[in-house]
């Protein structure tokens, strides 16, 4: 064995260690342990003392750090003895999802109270990586009938609550007041989308803008905004497991949606951030969460009217989902981080300080007593995301309760609305998927 | 060998040349089995010494997490979930037998060509440009090298701006020109030419700076004999430089073959769902870190993209380096 060190030994030795770098990043931590279980008792926290710091993990959904902080400082005031430490945790749900399962599989670092969406939370329910709250609520007297009623039933499983709405939204038609009437156009979001058909054409030839309407972006949640296009021609993603995405009403409607890009001529597909888009005057008209709100007030330079999301041929009301964000507690921390969490939580959700959040962000306040007085006459355009939660849906199953789903239906989607790929074709290949999802990942772990 | 003039420390020396040189341990006396000098005994230590710490530091770092990783492969684990179960090759089976791999290995294959060789072509353009003797060839060298230094999520943000169809200075100019600009983040084929185009363009700087290199330390009489013979300019550099600059090529295409296969900022930051752009090391951070959580399924693509990487390089090494002129 010759011991001198030739270029062909260091070439060698390069590829072996990239090979193995490449091994190395993706490795993850130990799987050693009992299975995963939910926890279904009610977790007794008589006797608990409060731990005296946690972490709190936010992505600040809706631009909302320095409100978090305003609210993190009240409670500092209230609970000296409990210091809770803003994490920024990732830039959007996903990335926080991300952190939080890895420290879920190292065991370690895990914080007291994580934001968690609508595609998340079940997720961490089924790994038994979040806590009931019921023990908590009871212990530590949170009014669960005070919060919005569909906004805290999304949260329930298996008689349990898994989590409380924190920024919650619901998408909102977000139209320039100022093309519409220079259209000649009502000063109001239409009803359904066969009346915007008609409005369409004259908003494009009229305002300069490069659409009448942009689709949101597809690599963002573009599962989420369609369900209402789904929804108005009496199709969906799904109807409760059985995947409904190739049904005819579905195909209809996305073939509608394709033809407004394709055929018609005055819709496109936004690439990032439609709000952004709509607030940079790219187009007339956009959907988009109600936790874009302020943003848009702020950076658009012209006067900005929302309404409720337009019907469709088949159902002309009740075709708008819920969304955003809750807040759950991890399991894999201690019982007095779980209360100091718990207490926080609580403090967070109290009207006052959802008030406070919403005046910021434009997110729906989750309790009912809040008192939104002087909000409204700030920003009354929030009233109209108010106005609109008794008209929504709880979102399909497929959706949020499948791992992945959301991006295949995202990956879907563009083949449809800029590829112009076949639309019965590709429903189908994409029930095909979800339907592998749910038997693979989702319905061995469900309860008989 | 050894003479007579050789001191005893020299002598030392050059008989711990030779054993190294035959195999044996430096230090160790040369007679298998027999006892340890004082002084071989601290040289030992001082190679412990010197070798353990980073030894240590590749084996917590690169081989356990690769040894690890082919064991997770052979689990079905939610990443998050604290159990998992045993299930052999059936992460592979899956694999092979999906849609995905055909598509996964399609576009590694496409990326991994397109960048290399538009990196080396491009960047043997750029070094026979700078090796001119001009004026400004020095800032131009810097210039051409920089975006190689720079931080890949600030390069993919920069050119997500140019290439953004709503409002991307791309877009501007072409609607200057009355066209409409290409859906380049949303179509998942223009979305991996895009991711393509700026990883040739922060790529080729490196290349170009190895064959310059490459090219100022080639022979002088050779060229100049080659001049005198009539080659013409183009003659000489096919027949001449590019033979003479076969070791850089070969450094080049080992390197760069070894970085696109694990190019992932650019993909991550200017196409987050892999949507046309899911290459294997992409497609294994997807399944276990966006949102499946397939986290056995994905170490089972890493462990194909680990094979893969070895077969390549063991393949350069025994076929494509005999083509390689080393004088």
């Amino acid at each position: 064995m010759s011991s001198t060190f030739d270029r062909r030994g260091f070439l060698a030795l390069a590829g072996l260690g990239a090979s193995a770098a490449a091994l190395a990043a993706c490795a993850g931590p130990s799987t050693g342990g009992p299975a995963a279980v939910a926890t279904n008792d009610s977790i007794d926290f008589s006797g608990v003392k409060p731990a005296a710091k946690i972490d709190f993990w936010t992505n600040h959904p809706g631009k909302s750090q320095d409100v978090e902080k305003a609210i993190i400082e009240k409670f500092q005031a209230k609970f000296p003895d409990i210091k809770v430490n803003l994490v920024t945790a990732g830039s959007n749900y996903e990335e926080i999802a991300q952190k939080f399962q890895t420290s879920q599989a190292a065991k370690s670092g895990l914080p007291g109270l994580v934001v968690l969406s609508d595609v998340w939370w079940f997720r961490y329910f089924i790994n038994g990586s979040i806590i009931p709250l019921d023990g908590l609520v009871k212990q530590l007297d949170i009014k669960v009938d005070d919060f919005q009623k569909s906004l805290v039933q999304d949260y329930q499983y298996d008689g349990k609550q898994w989590a409380l709405p924190y920024g919650r939204s619901t998408p909102l038609f977000y139209y320039n007041k100022d093309h519409f009437a220079a259209a000649g156009l009502p000063d109001r979001a239409p009803a359904t989308w066969q009346e915007f058909a008609e409005w369409a054409p004259k908003l494009k030839a009229s305002s300069g803008a490069q659409y009448a309407y942009l689709y949101p972006a597809l690599a963002g949640y573009a599962g989420w905004t369609l369900q209402n296009n789904l929804w108005g021609w009496g199709g969906g993603w799904s109807k409760g497991w059985d995947i409904t995405c190739d049904s005819t009403e579905s195909v209809a409607a996305l073939q509608w949606a394709q033809d407004s890009i394709f055929k018609d001529g005055w819709a496109g597909v936004s690439s990032k951030e439609a709000a952004d888009d709509f607030a940079a005057g790219v187009t007339s008209t956009t959907i988009s969460s109600t936790g874009s709100l302020l943003g848009v007030l702020k950076s658009a330079k012209f006067n900005v009217g929302v309404g409720f999301l337009p019907g469709g041929p088949a159902v002309a009301s009740g075709v708008c989902p819920t969304g955003g964000a809750g807040l759950g507690i991890p399991s894999g921390i201690s019982k007095e981080e779980q209360l100091a969490a718990a207490t926080f939580l609580k403090f967070m959700t109290e009207p006052e300080n959802t008030a406070q959040f919403s005046a910021a962000t434009g997110y729906m306040p989750s309790r009912v007593s809040a008192d939104m007085t002087a909000v409204l006459a700030k920003t009354p355009q929030i009233k109209t995301a108010m106005d609109q939660l008794p008209a929504t849906k709880v979102q399909d199953n497929a959706r949020v309760f499948l791992p992945g789903a959301d991006q295949e239906m995202a990956k879907a989607a563009a083949k449809i609305l800029t590829q112009k790929g076949d639309v019965k074709e590709t429903m189908t290949e994409l029930r095909k998927t979800l339907e592998g999802i749910y038997t693979k990942d989702v319905q061995p772990k469900l309860k008989k | 060998m050894t003479t007579q003039l050789t001191t005893p420390t020299r002598q030392h020396e050059i008989e711990a040349v030779e054993q190294s040189r035959r195999g044996i341990w430096p230090g160790f006396n040369g007679q298998a089995g027999k006892r340890w000098t004082a002084r071989s005994r601290r040289d030992f230590l001082v190679f412990l010494a010197l070798a353990l710490p980073n030894l240590a530091l590749i084996f917590v770092f690169t081989y356990w997490p690769l040894i690890n990783n082919i064991y997770y492969s052979t689990l079905d684990w939610t990443l998050g979930s604290p159990s998992a179960t045993v299930v052999g090759l059936d992460n592979y089976v899956t694999f092979f037998t999906s849609d995905d791999a055909g598509k996964v290995l399609g576009t590694t294959l496409t990326f991994t060509a397109v960048t290399v060789g538009g990196s080396m072509v491009l960047g043997l353009l750029l070094a026979l440009a700078l090796n001119a003797k001009v004026r400004g060839t020095t800032l131009a060298r810097s210039a051409v090298f920089a975006p190689y230094v720079l931080s890949g999520v600030g390069v993919g943000l920069v050119w997500l701006f140019i290439f953004d169809p709503g409002y991307g200075v791309l877009s501007w100019i072409l609607r200057g020109v009355g066209l409409s600009s290409p859906q380049w983040i949303n179509d998942p084929q223009l979305a991996l030419v895009m991711v393509m185009i700026v990883y040739v363009w922060k790529n080729l700087g490196y290349c170009a700076v190895v064959f310059l290199a490459g090219l100022q330390s080639l022979p002088r009489d050779v060229m100049e004999a080659a001049a005198l013979d009539g080659a013409g300019t183009v003659r000489r550099f096919l027949s001449v430089s590019l033979p003479l600059l076969s070791p850089t090529t070969f450094f080049l295409l080992i390197t760069t073959m070894l970085s696109s296969l694990q190019a992932f900022d650019l993909i991550r930051i200017m196409t987050p769902l892999g949507n046309g752009t899911s290459t294997l090391i992409y497609e294994a951070y997807l399944q276990a870190f966006g949102a499946f959580n397939r986290a056995g399924y994905s170490a089972s693509i890493s462990v194909v993209l680990f094979a893969l990487l070895l077969i390549i390089t063991v393949f350069q090494i025994r076929f494509v380096e005999k083509k390689v002129h080393y004088s």
